[in-house]
């Protein structure tokens, strides 16, 4: 099928799901209210609570939400085909991903701005607040694993990617020095700070620059244990300690900065790769649409096709993102439609984009097997190379671009994790342990713990795993709003069958993929035991949220019916 | 019916994308300063005025010089320090 078939496509059920579906839930069943006074307004402090326009809110929205995940899951998800994973991203966004976002938004707002750990708590049970937090550090835990994978592994040891990397956390760091500290005008900072960094990353591909790296890389055949090599051990090194800064550094000294210098790099990038896509519109080739159910190190695609693509279909995380962040900014009721929604069919368009890197760029399955086999990251790179190449970037510099674009995404995000990890250790265990509320020792036990998930894990199962913690928090999100629909006496079906179909799928995801890494014990006895436990784990925590929820359903439709 | 130019139409675009483009950005970088300084702000207060909390902490000659400015802020401030808040709050950042 020809890319420009498939943006068509996804136009067509953006266009659907958003203009008539999604409408009319909002019109018919969540009825918002323009002249309702919304927490934002009712409580205005200038901290928490802060009425911003719909259009602000769109891009802040969009910025928390679309990260790796979308860019990820797609490259992985097409080894069963493009057909299941383009259907799934489709179908999931249409009936669950906007549903879930725009309804948390909503929830959020007609509960005084309460945050899914209270909303939990009122809803389902106080149990299921501490269920949801067992979620949180896993989902955390498993990102570091995943993504440190990804960036320690096969990013960051391609001698053309670090000196790239160094010169945008330098810039960032500049940008926000002279931001703050020296008042500069932030567009004149924010052009010489994108250039230098574009031009530090072309410095980065040039051979005189990689081949110190690659003498830094060493030989691959120098094991340092296990099957950790020695460019894997430096680079998954270098990468923690990067994020141990982030971690314990003031936000605004080192993640805003950074994040916002990165933010145009991978803007640039996706602009260009988009518009060298439509100039080439290649199309797919010899890509079959189906491959085969179980695809080797993966699996069956029911259930786990649905837990590789979490992102850019449904993810639990924007339940967090709009319940703290958006639904305590939101002006006015009827922009979370927009706002929410928007921002949902937004990423999967995003993801449509990755998935179209992985398929259409090679044109030929082959061609992406190869590429695959020896680098999961480098299937985006070369593919957003292969597009740019049409706009004029050289292959050389794209290739190199697209690796930096991904190690800086994952990056960004990475060094919030640890942060976040530290804060919910100090949480849960602070008054046990009182140590754990330092923020040093926070940060390097939550580092350490990803060290190991990295340097022992497979990373196929890491990410199904991951994928998988996301979606029990989609789960629990659906469960909590189909509970208020049924407390408010609203038609709450909509809500419930997606989250049926999370709950079981995501259950069935866990318990297959523990099974599965159980039978690999003898290969990796360490990283399979962690993500056995970490699966049951998520299943047993499953298990007492799906018998709180019957109990909670029962209550509401019995409230329902007597109020 | 009501007709809109081109020229006008093109300034709400551009208005709009800016706008898309600021809450992509710098909002984030915004909200965060405006917390911070919400966190000193909170601090001071509870320092001048913790009576009103039931914690004395300032001779009251100081505490009535400065009520005239703090004056504005004291009930958002009561409420955002008597308020519980959830570690749910903090995740307001992508992770996905």
């Amino acid at each position: 099928m020809n890319s420009v078939i498939v943006l068509i496509i996804t136009a067509i059920v953006i266009w659907l799901g958003y203009g008539y579906y999604a409408k009319s839930i909002d019109k018919k069943v969540i009825k918002p209210d323009p002249k309702k006074a919304t927490p934002a307004k009712m409580y205005m402090d200038g901290v928490d609570f802060i009425p911003s326009g719909r259009n602000i809110l769109f891009g802040y929205q969009f910025k928390s939400i679309a990260a790796l995940g979308p860019i990820v899951g797609p490259i992985v998800a097409v080894q069963w085909g493009w057909l299941p994973a383009l259907a799934w991203i489709l179908i999931g966004v249409a009936f669950i991903g906007w549903v879930q976002d725009y309804t948390a938004i909503m929830m959020g707002v007609r509960h005084d701005g309460m945050t899914m750990g209270g909303l939990s708590y009122k809803l389902i049970s106080p149990r299921s607040r501490n269920i949801l937090l067992l979620f949180i550090y896993l989902y955390l835990w498993l990102i570091m694993g995943a993504f440190g994978k990804i960036v320690g592994y096969d990013l960051m040891t391609k001698p053309t990617v670090p000196f790239g990397i160094l010169v945008v956390i330098v810039m960032g760091l500049l940008m926000g020095y002279f931001t703050y500290k020296l008042k500069q005008d932030i567009v004149l900072t924010t052009i010489i700070a994108v250039v230098v960094s574009l031009f530090g990353i072309w410095l980065g591909a040039q051979p005189f620059i990689a081949n110190i790296f690659n003498a830094i890389n060493g030989s691959p055949d120098t094991i340092i244990f296990g099957q950790v090599t020695w460019a894997k051990f430096l680079w998954s090194i270098v990468v923690m300690l990067i994020c141990y800064l982030g971690a314990v550094l003031p936000i605004w000294e080192w993640a805003q900065p950074i994040n916002y210098v990165s933010f145009w790099i991978v803007s640039l990038g996706m602009l260009a790769g988009v518009l060298g896509m439509l100039v080439w519109h290649p199309g797919m080739g010899d890509f079959p649409a189906f491959t085969q159910f179980t695809v080797p190190g993966l699996g069956p695609l029911w259930p786990i096709l649905f837990v590789t693509i979490a992102c850019g279909a449904i993810s639990g995380w924007h339940s967090l993102v709009s319940t703290s962040g958006t639904a305590r900014q939101l002006e006015n009721e009827v922009d979370a439609l927009p706002v929410g929604g928007g921002a949902m069919f937004m990423e999967a368009s995003l993801a449509v984009i990755s998935f179209l890197t992985a398929t259409a760029a090679f044109g030929s399955y082959k061609g992406y097997h190869a590429v695959f086999a020896k680098s999961h990251a480098a299937v985006f790179a070369v593919g957003l190379a292969k597009f740019m190449q049409h706009v004029g970037v050289p292959y050389t510099f794209g290739v190199a671009y697209g690796a930096v674009f991904l190690t800086i995404m994952a990056l960004t995000i990475m060094y919030l994790v640890v942060r976040f990890m530290r804060v919910a250790s100090a949480e849960l265990v602070g008054d046990a342990v009182p140590v754990m509320k330092n923020p040093h020792i926070g940060s390097i036990v939550a580092l350490l713990l990803s060290l190991l998930i990295v340097w022992t894990g497979a990373w196929q199962s890491v990410w199904v795993l991951f994928g998988g913690a996301n979606q029990l928090m989609a789960s629990l999100a659906l469960l909590l709003i189909t509970v208020w629909l049924l407390e408010e006496g609203k038609k709450a079906a909509w809500a419930f069958w997606p989250f049926v179909f999370m709950y079981v799928t995501t259950i069935v995801a866990l318990l297959y993929t523990g099974v599965y890494v159980l039978q690999k014990v003898q290969a990796s006895p360490v990283g399979s035991i962690i993500s056995a436990v970490i699966a049951f784990l998520l299943v047993i925590a499953a298990l007492f949220l799906g018998f709180d929820a019957i109990g909670a359903v029962n209550r509401a439709r019995k409230g329902a019916e007597a109020g | 019916m009501v007709t809109v130019s081109l020229s006008s139409r093109i300034k709400r675009l551009g208005k709009t994308l800016g706008e898309v483009l600021y809450g992509a950005t710098v909002y984030d970088w915004a909200l965060q300063l405006k917390k911070e300084r919400g966190k000193f702000e909170s601090l001071f207060v509870l320092v001048v005025f913790g009576e009103f909390l039931g914690i004395p902490v300032l001779p009251p000659y100081y505490t009535l010089r400065l009520l005239p400015y703090v004056v504005p802020s004291i009930s958002t401030w009561k409420r955002s320090m008597l308020r519980e808040p959830d570690i749910t709050e903090i995740f307001d950042e992508d992770m996905g």
